[in-house]
This record gives C-alpha cells, sequence and structure tokens, in this order.
C-alpha cells in the first residue's frame, strides 16, 4: 500500500539515523572471543593479584601484600635480572642480523631460494624439537664439546654454568629468530627505490657507505619495529630457557625468568595464583613500558 | 558512532559475568554414602597406563559392569607430564572425574579443598584389605580421615654399571651397601676416571633425606625439620661428591630423565630405578645390559622408599556408591594380582605379597629383581611428607644447588629451605 503522498512536498524517506543494537550485533562474535579470552582473563588476573587466591582455595583481599612481597622475593629479581639481560643480549642481534642476512639472500643468484627456505626453517621448526636439539649438542659429553676436546679447548659446561646457560638460550632464541625478522626485512628492503642506490654509487658511496645512508635510514622503522617485537618477546622468553636449562631453571634457579617464575609459582595443585597473578601484572606493566619506550624513541628521531 | 561508557560497562559486565561462573565449582550432587545402588555412569582416569595397559583396563571396566548392571565406567588416560596441572585444571573447573588415579602429595591439595571423599567413613569395611601402611598413606597430616584407596606400590633398586665399577678398580661383585661406602666408591670412581665419570647424577632430594635418617618433619606434622645435624651432614658428602665431579657437573639441573640417559650412556655409573628399567636397558643399551649389576637401595633406616599410588573418589560425585564401589573393584587383591605380573608394580593389598610370584626365583634378572622389592616393600616408607609440594620440592632443590656450589653453607641452605618450606606450608 503506497502512503498517501501530498503533492508539494518531497516524499519523506524514513531512515533511522541510529539504530542502536545492530552495529553491537555485528560485532558480537569477535567481541565475545575478545571478552572471553582476552579481557576476562586479563581483568580476572588483575582482581587475583590483590588476593591471596589458591589453585583450589579461593582467596581473599590482601591489598598489596602480594606486591610486597615480591619486594623481598629474591627469586622475583633473579627473574627480573635474567628477562632484562635478555633483552639486551637478543635484541641488538635480532635487529641487525636478520637485516644483513636479508641483504646477502636478496641477491638474485642461481640457488638463492634454497638460502631462504633454509634461513627460515628454525622458524618453523617446534621450539621443543629445536631445543631438544640444541641441548644434545652443547651436552657436557655432546657434539660441540667432543670438537671443542678434539681441538684442544677441553670441554665447556655449557648446560651446567648459570652464564654459559643464559647465553646458550639466547643463541638459540637469535637462531631461532633471524629467519622471521629476515622475512620482515626482506619486505622492507622491496621497497626501497633503486634509484636512491644507483644515485648514491653515481656519487661515489662504496657498498658500506650506500647500507649506512640510504638502507638502514629506509628501513629505519621496520627496525623499530623489530626492536620492539623482539624486545617484549624477549622479555618474555620461557621455552628456551625451560628446555636447556630444565624445569628448576638452571643451578639454584639461577636461570629462571619472570614467566617461568609465574609458571612455577601458580601452576599445579598447589599453586600460588594470587601471587603469580601479581607478577604477571609486573609482567604486563614492563612489556606496556617497553612498547612506549620503543615507540617514543621512534617518533624523536621523526621530529 | 561512540558508544556511551555505561553501554560498555554493562557489555562488559555482560561477558564477564556468566565466566566467572565457571571458576567456583559448585556444592552440587555428592554425598557421602556409599550404601546406595551401585548404578550411572562415572569417570576413571588413569595417570599415563593406557599406552602399555589398555587391554587390561578394557577388561577390567568390563567385568565392572557385568558386576553391577546399570553401571558404565568412562575409562579416560592423561599423560604423564603436567598430570597435577590437569588435575588442577578440572579440580577448579569442576569437572574433575568421579574416580581418580592419584599419589599421596597430589591427594592432599584436593582433600584440602573438600574435593576428596573421607574413604574412613565411606568404606572403612574395606580397610581391612589393604596393608596398613599403604592404607595410611593416602591420609593428611593436619586433617581427619583417608582419601584415597591404597593401589599399586613401587620400589627399586639401584643400578650400576659392572664394567665402569672394574675400569675404576672397584669390586664389581661388591657394590655399595651402606652411605659410607658408596660415598667412598663414588668418590674413587671420579679419581680413577679423572672426572669423567660420575657415581651419582642427581642432586639430593627430600626422599635422599629421609633414607639418609634424617627427621623431615616435627611430630604435629606442623613444621619441617631436615635442617637438622644429620640433614646437615648428608649435604656436606654430597658437597664433597660435587666438588670432586663424583656428583655429576649436571646434576644440578638433571630430571630423572636426563640422568637415566647418562646411565645408558656410561657417564654415570650409578642410577636408582625399578624393574621396568631392565627392559629400558636390554632394548636401548644392549653393552650396558651386560653389564649391569643390581643392587639394593642404600638405607640407613633400614626402610628402603617406596612410591605409593592410589585411586581417589571425587567428593562431588553424583553416583557416590557407583564411584566407591568402582575405586574399591580396582584396588581389591584379585585385580592388583592380576594388574602386577601385568607390569612391575607390587599389590598393596593384605597378603598379596606372600603370592608365590613375589617370593619365588626362576633364575630370571626381572624375577631377582620383583622377589628383592617385594621383600623389601613389607617394611618401606614413602619418605616424600604429603604436604611437601612441588612449590617446596623447587626451594629445597635451589638451596641444595647453592650449598653444592659453594654459595652457601650446607647449614645455611637447609635452614633456608626449612624457613621456605614452613611459610608455604602456613600459606595452605
Amino acid at each position: 500500500m503506497a502512503t498517501p503522498v501530498r503533492p508539494g512536498r518531497p516524499p519523506q524517506i524514513r531512515i533511522r539515523r541510529q539504530l542502536p543494537l545492530s552495529p553491537w550485533l555485528f560485532a558480537a562474535p569477535g567481541l565475545l572471543v575478545v571478552g572471553a579470552f582476552v579481557l576476562y582473563p586479563f581483568v580476572s588476573t588483575l582482581v587475583n593479584s590483590f588476593t591471596d587466591r589458591r589453585t583450589l582455595l579461593p582467596g581473599h583481599f590482601v591489598g598489596l601484600a602480594n606486591f610486597r612481597e615480591l619486594l623481598h622475593d629474591d627469586m622475583f629479581w633473579t627473574g627480573l635480572r635474567n628477562s632484562t639481560l635478555y633483552i639486551l643480549g637478543v635484541v641488538p642481534a635480532l635487529v641487525v642480523l636478520p637485516l644483513l642476512l636479508a641483504l646477502l639472500v636478496r641477491k638474485d643468484i642461481p640457488g638463492i631460494t634454497f638460502f631462504r627456505s633454509a634461513f627460515y626453517t628454525p622458524v618453523v621448526a617446534s621450539i621443543v624439537v629445536v631445543g631438544l636439539i640444541w641441548v644434545w649438542l652443547l651436552d657436557e659429553r655432546g657434539l660441540v664439546n667432543s670438537l671443542l676436546e678434539s681441538i684442544g679447548i677441553g670441554r665447556i659446561g655449557f648446560l651446567s654454568d648459570q652464564w654459559l646457560l643464559l647465553l646458550s638460550a639466547m643463541a638459540v632464541t637469535v637462531w631461532k629468530g633471524l629467519g622471521y625478522y629476515m622475512i620482515i626485512y626482506l619486505a622492507a628492503l622491496a621497497n626501497v627505490p633503486r634509484e636512491l642506490h644507483e644515485a648514491a654509487a653515481v656519487d661515489g658511496a662504496g657498498p658500506v657507505r650506500r647500507f649506512l645512508s640510504v638502507t638502514v635510514p629506509a628501513v629505519r622503522s621496520t627496525m623499530v619495529l623489530v626492536a620492539a617485537l623482539s624486545s617484549v618477546n624477549a622479555f618474555k622468553v620461557f621455552s628456551e630457557v625451560y628446555l636447556m636449562a630444565g624445569p628448576t631453571g638452571g643451578p639454584a634457579g639461577e636461570d629462571t625468568t619472570l614467566v617461568m617464575l609465574v609458571q612455577r609459582t601458580g601452576t599445579g595443585l598447589t599453586g600460588r595464583v594470587g601471587y603469580a597473578s601479581a607478577l604477571s601484572v609486573v609482567v604486563f606493566v614492563v612489556t606496556v613500558a617497553l612498547m612506549l619506550l620503543v615507540l617514543r624513541a621512534d617518533r624523536r628521531e621523526d621530529a | 558512532m561512540p558508544m556511551s561508557r555505561r553501554a560498555l560497562a554493562a557489555a562488559v559486565v555482560a561477558l564477564v559475568l556468566p565466566l566467572s561462573a565457571c571458576g567456583s565449582g559448585g556444592d552440587d550432587g555428592g554425598s557421602t554414602d556409599a550404601s546406595g545402588k551401585v548404578e550411572g555412569d562415572i569417570t576413571f582416569q588413569t595417570w599415563n597406563l593406557r599406552a602399555n595397559f589398555k587391554s587390561y583396563f578394557d577388561g577390567l571396566v568390563a567385568d565392572f559392569e557385568k558386576k553391577y548392571p546399570g553401571t558404565h565406567v568412562k575409562w579416560i588416560d592423561q599423560p604423564a607430564e603436567g598430570y597435577a596441572d590437569k588435575l588442577s585444571a578440572d579440580a577448579a573447573a569442576g569437572t574433575l572425574p568421579d574416580v581418580v588415579n592419584v599419589s599421596p602429595d597430589l591427594v592432599a591439595p584436593l582433600a584440602k579443598a573438600g574435593l576428596a571423599l573421607d574413604l574412613d567413613k565411606s568404606a572403612g569395611k574395606y580397610r581391612s584389605e589393604y596393608l596398613d601402611g599403604a592404607w595410611a598413606g593416602h591420609q593428611v597430616p593436619g586433617m581427619s580421615g583417608t582419601y584415597a584407596f591404597p593401589w599399586y606400590l613401587n620400589t627399586g633398586p639401584l643400578f650400576y654399571d659392572k664394567a665402569l665399577f672394574d675400569k675404576a678398580g672397584l669390586d664389581a661383585a661388591k657394590p655399595p651397601k651402606t652411605y659410607d661406602e658408596l660415598f667412598a666408591d663414588a668418590l674413587q670412581m671420579a679419581r680413577k676416571s679423572d672426572g669423567k665419570v660420575a657415581t651419582l647424577a642427581n642432586v639430593p632430594t627430600i626422599e635422599d633425606f629421609g633414607r639418609y635418617g634424617v627427621t623431615l618433619m616435627n611430630k604435629q606434622g606442623t613444621a619441617f625439620a631436615f635442617n637438622d645435624a644429620k640433614g646437615v651432614e648428608l649435604l656436606t658428602r654430597y658437597k664433597e661428591l660435587y666438588d670432586a665431579k663424583a656428583l655429576d657437573p649436571q646434576a644440578l639441573t638433571a630430571t630423572p630423565e636426563s640422568s637415566g640417559r647418562k646411565f645408558l650412556t656410561g657417564a654415570v655409573a650409578m642410577n636408582p630405578g625399578s624393574a621396568l628399567d631392565l627392559d629400558n636397558f636390554k632394548k636401548n643399551a644392549p653393552s650396558l645390559y651386560k653389564n649391569i649389576g643390581i643392587t639394593d637401595q642404600i638405607t640407613s633406616t633400614g626402610h628402603v622408599n617406596m612410591y605409593v599410588m592410589g585411586v581417589m573418589v571425587n567428593s562431588r560425585t553424583k553416583h557416590t556408591p557407583a564411584a566407591v564401589a568402582f575405586a574399591h573393584f580396582v584396588t581389591d587383591a584379585q585385580n592388583q594380582m592380576s594388574f602386577a605380573k601385568k607390569v612391575a608394580i607390587f599389590p598393596s593389598t593384605a597378603g598379596s605379597l606372600d603370592d608365590p610370584y613375589f617370593t619365588e626365583q626362576d633364575g630370571t634378572d626381572e624375577t631377582r629383581v620383583r622377589v628383592a622389592a617385594a621383600k623389601s616393600l613389607k617394611s618401606a616408607v614413602n619418605y616424600t611428607p604429603v604436604l611437601f609440594s612441588e612449590q617446596m620440592k623447587t626451594a629445597l632443590r635451589n638451596e641444595v644447588a647453592k650449598a653444592l656450589q659453594g654459595k652457601e653453607s650446607p647449614k645455611k641452605a637447609l635452614d633456608n629451605a626449612v624457613g621456605a618450606a614452613d611459610r608455604l606450608l602456613q600459606q595452605d
């Protein structure tokens, strides 16, 4: 039935400008997932960090007691130290080495795809497999030590010394991460205009100069991204250290990282969920601070 | 289109509220009365047994269902790794199976959370079927009651590599019998091999302290006491071994698996084990198997260590009579005996260890180990205190490592470990 239209007036088109519900309906599935797997765990961790909750026993509100305990917990400081050292050891290597690798493998020479895939293989390999392989290699009687002994250096306790263990784990992280960041750099390098290189070459710049004056500025924002990603990952390191240093986190737990400490404190039937949550909150705060720091450094350089 | 803050808050609450209900479990179901009719669907969870004993458990379940028509048992199995985590996740989510394979240290936190049925109340009539010590194995200090049926027991000898003993000038026919002999042999082994062959591969655990004769807890079970003179003495002697490389340099980070591997490859001369290991030696290290020496666990108390497995009934089960009946069925003398004949474990039921299977030799190594273990089990002790949690084990291990590295004196290290364990105990 057509509504009677009065002559002289344009027909009224009725569009409701705002349907308060429908956009939310569209977003609901995504929101539900985010709510259930991101927001809820986050809020619940935050709440738990102020309680003395145990795995099987409901907690009571204890205010800042968990955080106060943290300050006096030697293991927390050990964890913080190791996680921080991990950033210092791993990030510079992961910012620079993959870039050099990317420069190497972007050359169009026969068989280069083989090398590209080869460098990428560690990324796809399972960290558990990789960890075990390195444990075998670095064992007191492993391949590496046998080689060292045969050339007269003698055996080195890679897996029994606190610092060598941490260094070995860092080496595995770097080795495993190279391929991933190499791909990111390859994409960035493809965007560097060839003319810039040509112009620089015409002006008499050698390869090193061209690298520093053309390539590096062109991929700088990618370097910042890599630094941000790798530092957050380094701070949250778990698997490498857990696999190589064992569940105890190295001799006397001296190689424990913060995330390992969260796992050890908070899991199992007698897990201290409240205290582990407080630890997680600290990890979160530091991670966010790290991101902000890196991004800020980037902005300052832009200005 | 900006959404009002109130609407956002409402959305968040709507998302979060239904979820927060999952965590608390709920107190529905579950009665302690096991006298009703045995019927209903129950779930039974074992700990890493499917791979090798599927047919045994399938048969067990079928027998039970035949004996009690109207029951249905769903059998599930969990891998060895992360079993405690699986239990805690299930317990927190309220999805703990009706009948669960546990060990005493696992049952303690579950009992404290009210999730384990007190069998003194619900199944006291079965008590006399089990060895007294085994029944008491699942009691929790500070609580009255017994929280699991005793299931299988295990203990094992000390294996040693005769070839390595020979090479070090030790008499392979006379393995060490006392701690003094053990430590002396270990030092000689290290000296003769230039520090390349260690005799022990693991740092002392709470169980080792117990076996050495250290008092682990006070009588009331309210505080730990392993920092006494005897404890300090054991740790001091281990430090000597560590310095001489008679204790493997990687012992501080070793796991039972990694030290087992070292024994297989001849890097370590002795390793504790069970009858299960003989098979492993035969398959993976034939040359070791030819030289394998078997001797008794070393102890200064006269009692060897044993591991106890139990079967717990979930206090929130909807079918208490069926769950209790099944837990008893799994652990009764007949079924334990037939399980023991399939695998190198030992029954916890009264009289079963007197069966000829556990007393008569037939000339094989397997039988020798089995008969010796069964004999020692009659007076064996589960040294690990029921209340010694994972977190406490870590604390002890870290302090022991500090003492071995010389960063702390043995006395200081044990004082710290006892302090940490006591703090954790009070938080429970």
